[in-house]
């Protein structure tokens, strides 16, 4: 085992400004940075760096959309008097779910059946009201999104007088958070230096905000987004072939698509626990893997996104592993 | 039961979801229906004319039986009677 070497040691003044008044003072942004690691083992080159978003205070990247979102709806009045309705896989719901608990605002969460149990379950600690719904709800007009319809049907119903919505997939708010904390964090982690960016398809807030703003800064930098296949047991990535694109996504700053499929992911993130200490969820999986199959990205740093950890997908895994690290 | 004697038929429940849009009467008829009997009927009273694409739909996706469908302009009510299969 080699040993470990710490930065050096901080001042009495960074310890003070490691004291924080609110949990929401942890959120991200220029200056104060989600951590950027290099990933020494699991891939087969060592100029790959995640972007550790699960450090983020309610546990991922949704963080940043979340506050953006709640700002955004704040400054228009359009919670005053009004419950929070969102459609999310987890992540989303959680970061809205924690800030709807300081604000003392109720949040109702559809969420597509078969989302683990685990992010269920913590919504409901945090006092959501927690709908699971079926992908084919819509006997009729049914893309694969009955957890968006049926939420946007919430924010409609009753004139509109009980609920708003956040709209991850088509408010602007969503895009507006990466272009103004995630692009300009990574631009100034990197110095500069970033060759290529990936991103996994969901609501395409991180691969727009994030990649614009990549972009404006050098044009030259690829922007790579990761698609799972229809069908896929992949929270928080989206399949173009099952659901509708979402109005956030701008395919002008995207350079090319891979399409990664569950194996794959589920193999890089047991490959990135076990090689490299990296806890990360399945679809920092996908990504890396992504990362890992593509070929002439050159010799400049290479970002991927890790949105989340592995702690809210061990059911997932149970069943992966079997008996795997277990004694026989 | 038959369809010709539907409208004698007293409901085991009834569910109200006036003013609310399509999906959400589906959604609440699938929570409701999960709380009743195989031979049990629902009636669900709606507002929105996308109901009376989207209940029969969803009735026959779920194994049920669809009763009556009385559309009275503003409002359409549904008899369904739950199916084994669901």
């Amino acid at each position: 085992m080699t040993a470990i070497t710490h930065p050096a040691s901080p001042s009495r003044s960074d310890y003070a400004a490691r004291r924080f008044e609110d949990i929401r003072d942890l959120l991200p942004d220029v200056n104060n940075p989600t951590p950027l690691v290099r990933v020494r083992n699991s891939l087969g080159v060592d100029n790959v760096y995640l972007k550790l978003e699960w450090m983020n205070p309610f546990g991922s990247i949704k963080d940043r959309a979340a506050a953006y979102l709640v700002q955004g709806m704040v400054d228009r009045g359009d919670l005053e008097g009004r419950e929070l309705v969102e459609a999310s896989s987890g992540n989303t719901a959680i970061a809205l779910a924690a800030m709807g608990a300081i604000n003392d605002t109720k949040v109702t969460i559809t969420i597509p059946d078969g989302v683990p149990e685990e992010t269920k379950t913590i919504l409901r600690m945090l006092g959501a009201e927690v709908w699971e719904t079926p992908d084919e709800l819509c006997p009729v007009d049914h893309p694969k999104d009955g957890a968006i319809a049926l939420a946007r049907s919430l924010a409609a119903s009753e004139n509109g007088t009980r609920y708003v919505m956040a709209d991850q997939y088509e408010n602007p708010d969503n895009v507006r958070a990466h272009f103004e904390t995630t692009g300009p964090e990574i631009w100034n982690q990197t110095d500069g230096q970033i060759s290529a960016f990936f991103a996994g398809f969901g609501t395409c807030g991180t691969l727009t905000g994030t990649g614009r703003y990549l972009k404006q800064q050098n044009p030259d930098i690829r922007v790579i987004a990761i698609e799972p296949q229809a069908g896929h047991r992949l929270p928080g990535l989206k399949s173009f072939a099952e659901a509708n694109e979402p109005g956030n996504l701008d395919r002008s700053v995207i350079d090319d698509v891979v399409m990664v499929d569950d194996d794959d992911a589920y193999a890089m993130t047991l490959r990135l626990h076990r090689r490299d200490g990296l806890m990360v969820g399945l679809s920092t999986g996908a990504i890396a893997h992504a990362i890992d199959q593509y070929d002439g990205l050159g010799d400049g740093l290479i970002v991927g996104v890790s949105p989340d950890a592995s702690t809210k997908y061990t059911s997932y895994f149970i069943e992966r592993l079997g008996n795997e690290g277990q004694p026989s | 039961m038959t369809k010709d004697n539907a409208s004698r038929i007293e409901p085991t429940e009834t569910l109200d979801t006036s003013g609310m849009l399509c999906p959400l009467p589906v959604y609440k008829a699938g929570l409701a229906l999960k709380g009743l009997k195989q031979g049990d009927v629902l009636r669900i009273i709606c507002t929105d004319p996308g109901s009376l694409a989207d209940i029969p739909a969803f009735a026959h996706q779920r194994g049920d039986v669809l009763l009556k469908v009385d559309d009275q302009g503003t409002t359409q009510t549904f008899l369904i009677e739950k199916g084994s299969g669901s």
